[in-house]
């Protein structure tokens, strides 16, 4: 079996699953937890493009995630933007900012992206937390990013109208289909000419530039690629929980996507979303140990790089490579 | 010329700090090319042992000092042997160990927080009183930090510049095989530095608790800072990192009071930015010849 017709199938197995979820299991928390979960995955699965694909230690992916949110946010609540218009414009816009951020970035060695990233990530979070100027009236004083308290009452997808008492099932399938899309954009993105140009440099640097692959290039591109479908999982976060506050740069939140990839095995293409299926289970199935998620978090992460640096999706290659060298020494 | 005063006068007091937090950083990764991003837990670890010890176990403060630093300093040599060790024998190191770090720091950080609470507590280790220069008035305990921070360079300098120790250091840094090849012992260079630098961290976690106050998450602030010090001055550059370290303090005394606090970081960023673009490996560093 080639390895596009396994994607595919796998894919199509775990899309069905999905999509029967509400029907059998109807139950609202479920559904809405399973939501949540689709966000988280479709970041992790941008993320991975950009951390394992393209090989950049970007720390900036909830930046770019809350820019997506930010820019829906106040396109619905300055401009009355509709979502349904508004989230694809955040993304758009998501790309823009993520354009800039690779141009400043880029250039420069792994740590210094990764330090930089994380140090424009920790600006913009100070400068949304300590405005506390006025920049409208309308409904009580409010900054223009919100400040503290974050944007609420800029409109939704009218679901909630539509299906009154059913719209988190609603939402539930808008979630999967952003996720199967976002999915799919990434396996083509893998399997296509940006994947083989980083696998070309990744293999064979110096064969790769000679014949003008140019690094740079290719990194800003596949940066910039991957912030549209984050920026648009933000605009569906701010759209799903009707508020977006600087609680989405918090540093927890970026340690449990971080763990997501690692557990799942980062630079594969269905190690992400495992990932973030378990953590996303082990956090549910811990609650009464809330206090010690933290550590439990930082545990896995560090056991994790160290015994298992390909992560799950490494054992499942390991387990899929002993198998084939049975069945060569059994003919 | 007050103002003047004053902006000099806490900008000494900050940079100095953030040259204390830097080196520990520069020297790890100058040596290993490790990234040590529990280094900001390491300050808070050796800001809370400071505290404890003082509060609960009666230490005299300079004792606690010595407490605080050689618990980091094992917290050092920790890292070294669970995480460090294991990673270098593998594939990516780099990107490996900076991950690992990140899951070790929160770790720290949450462990302090369950154990000391999430609320501010003050630093009992200070000293109170001011100077008056003009019409300023500078507390004591920035001059004690600035002291301290300045013996603490000093000594440091002295241990990387005149003894069998620090030279190997620095052949480490320089080039690892050569430097295995002459008969240093890498891997206990290795365990040096971090302890060494867990060390440091402990001390620059104190003062700079001591002019704000103790809280699990005090960590994070100093070490980005440290962070971008380092990498203005190119990093792994130690003697760099102490001249960034300074000019960036003054530079956020003088931010703070032009544009105000919120705008003080922001504004160094977009500094380092524009350096980067300038200079991609730092002011001091040196560009490296990659071969293929």
């Amino acid at each position: 079996m080639t390895g596009i017709r396994r994607d595919i199938l796998i894919g199509l197995a775990c899309l069905l699953v999905a999509v029967l979820v509400p029907i059998l299991l109807g139950g609202r928390y479920i559904v809405t937890q399973a939501t949540v979960f689709f966000i988280w995955a479709i970041v992790v699965v941008q993320w991975n493009l950009v951390l394992g694909i393209g090989g950049i230690f970007s720390l900036a992916q909830m930046a770019l995630f809350a820019t997506g949110a930010y820019a829906t946010a106040m396109l619905g609540f300055y401009l009355k933007v509709p979502m349904l218009i508004a989230i694809p414009l955040g993304g758009l816009v998501t790309v823009a900012a993520s354009m800039i951020i690779g141009l400043a970035c880029l250039r420069l060695r792994g740590p210094y992206v990764a330090l930089l990233t994380l140090a424009i990530a920790q600006v913009m979070f100070v400068l949304i937390v300590n405005d506390t100027a006025c920049f409208t009236n309308s409904s009580g004083c409010m900054p223009l990013f919100g400040g503290v308290r974050g944007i609420g009452q800029f409109g939704d997808l009218g679901l909630r109208a539509l299906f009154p008492t059913k719209w988190y099932v609603a939402h539930y399938y808008v979630a999967l289909s952003l996720l199967a899309i976002a999915v799919v954009f990434s396996i083509t993105v893998i399997r296509g000419p940006l994947g083989l140009a980083f696998k070309a440099l990744r293999d064979s640097p110096g064969y790769a530039l000679s014949r003008g692959i140019s690094r740079f290039k290719y990194q800003l591109w596949i940066f910039a690629v991957s912030a549209f479908f984050t920026g648009i999982a933000g605009g569906f976060y701010a759209v799903h929980f009707r508020v977006i506050g600087p609680t989405v740069f918090s540093f927890p939140l970026l340690l449990f996507l971080i763990a997501m990839i690692v557990v799942g095995g980062m630079g594969s293409i269905w190690g992400p979303i495992i990932g973030a299926a378990l953590l996303m289970l082990a956090d549910e199935g811990m609650k009464e140990f809330s206090d010690y998620r933290n550590i439990g978090l930082g545990l896995l992460v560090t056991l994790f790089v160290i015994l298992w640096p390909r992560g799950l999706a490494g054992w499942f290659e390991r387990l899929s490579l002993l198998r084939i060298s049975d069945s060569q020494k059994n003919t | 010329m007050d103002v003047l005063i004053q902006i000099i006068a806490s900008g000494l007091t900050l940079g100095a700090m953030y040259a204390v937090a830097t080196i520990g950083l520069s020297l790890v990764y100058g040596s290993l090319n490790m990234l040590n991003m529990a280094h900001g837990a390491l300050l808070t670890l050796g800001g809370y042992i400071c505290y404890a010890t003082i509060t609960h176990l009666g230490f005299h403060p300079a004792l606690a000092l010595i407490a605080a630093a050689l618990v980091c300093a094992a917290a050092g040599l920790v890292i070294y042997a669970f995480a460090t060790l294991p990673l270098l024998r593998a594939e990516n190191f780099e990107t490996n160990i900076f991950i690992a770090t990140i899951g070790i720091g929160s770790i720290i950080e949450n462990l302090m927080l369950k154990s000391f609470g999430p609320y501010p507590i003050p630093q009992p280790l200070g000293i109170s009183g001011q100077v008056v220069i003009g019409n300023v008035h500078i507390p004591v305990q920035n001059i004690l930090i600035l002291v301290t921070a300045l013996t603490l360079m000093a000594a440091v300098a002295f241990l990387l510049q005149k003894t069998r120790t620090g030279r190997a250091i620095r052949a480490t840094s320089m080039n690892r095989e050569a430097a295995q090849l002459m008969g240093v012992r890498v891997g206990q260079v290795y365990a040096q530095v971090l302890a060494l630098s867990g060390a440091l961290a402990a001390v620059s976690g104190i003062m700079i608790s001591s002019i704000a106050t103790l809280t699990p998450v005090m960590g994070g602030d100093p070490m980005l800072k440290a962070f971008i010090v380092c990498v203005v001055a190119g990093l792994g550059n130690v003697y760099g990192a102490v001249i960034a370290a300074i000019v960036l303090g003054l530079l956020e005394a003088a931010t703070q009071y032009v544009f105000g606090v919120r705008w003080s970081f922001a504004t160094l960023l977009l500094l380092v930015i524009l350096v980067l673009i300038w200079r991609p490996y730092g002011l001091f560093g040196r560009g490296q010849v990659v071969r293929l």
